[in-house]
């Protein structure tokens, strides 16, 4: 292995990895400027119970509509977001733990992981180009962060078996592009996972100490299927 | 002036009409005069809009702008976008992506720092300002149904409603939010509703139910101090649905209630709410909190209304700074008591007709009511089916957010009903029932426009109709 790409994968992933912790630190700190309002109401639900349940919304595909009628597109995210972990964690086991990716099915199947969010990386961006909502709304920012992670997932696949021996240019691209991206994420979309526990705690409490949520008894809200009402 | 109906992104091109505020500030109305009620002044409006929308802007307001992920999920959970599948600008995303661009360029730093790259904008002149007042008061009527469907928690319902306050406080609104909330300001009530007027139509329910009982003992209250509950009312029901009040008047009677009404703080709705005023949605709440402490209540009773539930037993508190200090509850939670407790009888059988429901989205995504009105409904009614879907799924009525006292955007609004049309056509019933007189109204535009063979009524209605009256024969 070159000196270079050992600088790579350590010294220079540190520092843009303490990069990012310093600008995500000062972004919540610009959060916390923000006030935030007192409930001053008798609670018909529990704000806790509301929080946690919005929280785990993630992992609750029947709870909302959009993601119910449309479970390939929730299949997606999951994949998707199992591809950005697993390539997260490759750019840690490669370094610091590189033997768990001489386990052949492991590294295959980070592999797999990472290779089948290449694939929904492409569907997302075939969508955003085609779809006219999507097109409309969508910023640079977008598109730069979707090409970005789509060429990343691309790098993983081809740098997980880590063998430099063999070239090191995938591993090289895949470390590069991933200190790059602990530089850019934070003033791009793809910071929203800092974001996200924020607004999911705020609406889950709001709308647990009304009693909204978690919904309360009562049949399906969505329309039966046509056997059933008939 | 001359109104174009629909520019072609699709938003209605509405030009900012001040007469009114040009009638208000000639006649010298004191809610003008000490600044209550916001006018419009040309100017720099534009500067005094990014002041405002960097002091008003609350942590969840912040995280809801800068969360977005541009997913496009909440489209199809918008009635809008639903009834235009063509039109990106009738999504929630789009409507909530007009304040976000704002935000991003003056006060958050990706778009300081790079506006382009986040598609971040500043407004230019005050075209620029009623254009947006045309976008969130002319295509949302804030329902909050994306606010449920979207993966990353963005309150759009929030953000529309803010936007709205800030363009409020700078008199750029449609005339008749002016109207109304210059109404609500100098009476107390959204319709203007004099104190001759109010206690009249009160005396005139209380004889009618007098007459119908053969019950002289009959009151309608009004400031008796002690009491265990004081109802609040709806000023369309003063105005044109003064039978809601008899219902209850007749309710409360048979069961033997302790109530009054309030001569002063009867008016539980809020305009505040929908223009996004905080200051006159706290001083008409506080109007109900403190005729109930002035007159020793035990409870606050809200009379079927949907944004009036909302804002008095929700954000009222909150915008007034006011500790809730007593229970504060719709009458449709004091009926299903009263039936549970068995201090009124029903009989079914008195209302045959089948029977749908349509939920309030103040009520049922705002707040926590959603089972009440269905149990009750299961014990009035003879047939009782739900329509699809429901509950906090529900589709607005259409007429929410205010949308009713906004001529201008009526021919969009009843464009996009064809959802709730369709919607309500399907359940196959003769009766719509609704616990909220807004949705009354705009769901009897919408039977109107699209020719449904249904009749709108409210659950006191169809409990009224139930009732066994004690010695009554035929009971």
């Amino acid at each position: 292995m070159s000196d270079f790409l050992k600088i790579l994968e350590n010294e220079i992933q540190i520092a843009a990895l303490s990069f990012m912790a310093v600008v995500y630190a000062i972004r919540l700190v610009w959060l916390f400027r923000f006030r935030n309002r007192k409930e001053m109401t008798f609670t018909a639900g529990s704000a806790r119970a509301g929080a946690g349940y919005s929280l785990m919304n993630i992992a609750m595909p029947r709870a909302m509509e959009s993601t119910r009628k449309r479970p390939s597109f929730y299949a997606q995210f999951v994949v998707f977001h199992l591809g950005v972990a697993a390539a997260i964690a490759g750019t840690l086991i490669i370094p610091y733990a590189p033997g768990v990716f001489e386990i052949r099915p492991v590294m295959r199947l980070f592999q797999a992981v990472i290779a089948a969010a290449f694939g929904v990386g492409l569907l997302r961006l075939f969508r955003r180009l085609t779809n006219p909502v999507l097109r409309t709304v969508s910023s640079p920012d977008d598109y730069f962060s979707l090409i970005l992670l789509i060429l990343w997932f691309a790098a993983g696949v081809l740098a997980v078996p880590n063998r430099p021996e063999a070239g090191e240019w995938p591993l090289i691209l895949y470390f590069g592009l991933t200190a790059f991206f602990l530089v850019y994420v934070p003033f791009s979309k793809i910071c929203h996972y800092l974001y996200y526990p924020f607004t999911r705690l705020y609406l889950g409490r709001s709308l647990g100490h009304r009693g909204a949520l978690p919904p309360r008894g009562g049949k399906r809200a969505a329309a039966p299927s046509a056997k059933v009402r008939a | 002036m001359k109104r174009r109906k629909t520019g072609p992104s699709g938003v209605v091109e509405a030009p900012l009409d001040t007469r009114a505020q040009a009638r208000a500030k000639e006649e010298g109305l004191p809610s003008v005069k000490d600044g209550r009620l916001k006018t419009y002044e040309p100017g720099d409006n534009v500067a005094k809009f990014l002041d405002l929308l960097d002091r008003r802007v609350s942590r969840s307001l912040a995280v809801s702008l800068t969360a977005c992920v541009h997913c496009g999920l909440c489209a199809e959970s918008c009635h809008y976008f639903l009834a235009r599948p063509d039109d990106p600008t009738m999504t929630p995303v789009w409507k909530a992506d007009q304040i976000r661009q704002i935000f991003k360029r003056h006060v958050d730093w990706t778009g300081r720092l790079a506006p382009w790259w986040v598609k971040a904008r500043t407004l230019r002149d005050d075209e620029d300002l009623n254009r947006l007042k045309n976008i969130v008061f002319g295509s949302c009527s804030a329902c909050r149904r994306c606010t449920y469907n979207c993966p990353m928690g963005v309150d759009t319902g929030l953000l529309v409603r803010f936007t709205r306050g800030l363009l409020t406080e700078l008199g750029i609104v449609p005339e008749g939010v002016f109207n109304v909330s210059r109404d609500q300001w100098e009476t107390g009530n959204q319709m203007a509703v004099t104190e001759t007027d109010y206690l009249e139509t009160l005396e005139w329910m209380r004889d009618d139910v007098r007459t119908e009982l053969g019950d002289d003992t009959v009151d309608i209250p009004v400031d008796k101090p002690g009491c265990d509950i004081l109802y609040t009312i709806n000023p369309r029901e003063i105005k044109f649905d003064p039978r809601s009040i008899a219902h209850a008047a007749k309710i409360f009677h048979l069961a033997r209630e302790s109530w009054t009404m309030p001569k002063w703080g009867w008016d539980q709705t809020n305009f505040g709410l929908f223009s996004g005023d905080d200051k006159l949605g706290a001083f008409v709440a506080r109007n109900v909190y403190e005729a109930a402490e002035r007159l020793g209540v035990k409870r606050i009773v809200i009379s079927e209304c949907g944004h009036g539930y909302r804002s008095t037993r929700w954000e009222g508190y909150t915008w007034a700074g006011h500790e809730q200090k007593l229970p504060t509850e719709s009458v449709v939670v004091t009926l299903k008591r009263y039936l549970e407790a068995g201090r009124i009888a029903v009989d079914p059988a008195r209302n045959a007709e089948p029977v749908t429901f349509h939920d309030s989205c103040n009520i049922a995504r705002s707040g926590d009511l959603v089972e009440e009105p269905r149990e009750v409904l299961r014990r009035v009614c003879a047939d009782f089916r739900e329509m699809f879907p429901n509950r906090r799924e529900n589709f607005c009525c259409t007429g929410g957010g205010g949308l009713l006292s906004m001529a201008e955007y009526r021919p969009l609004r009843l464009e996009v009903a064809k959802i709730k049309a369709d919607q309500l056509r399907a359940t196959g019933a003769k009766l719509v029932c609704t616990m909220c007189h807004n949705c009354v109204d705009g769901l009897a535009d919408v039977i109107k426009h699209y020719k449904l063979p249904l009749r709108v009524v409210q659950v006191l209605e169809l409990v009224s109709n139930a009732l066994v009256i004690p010695g009554r024969s035929g009971s």
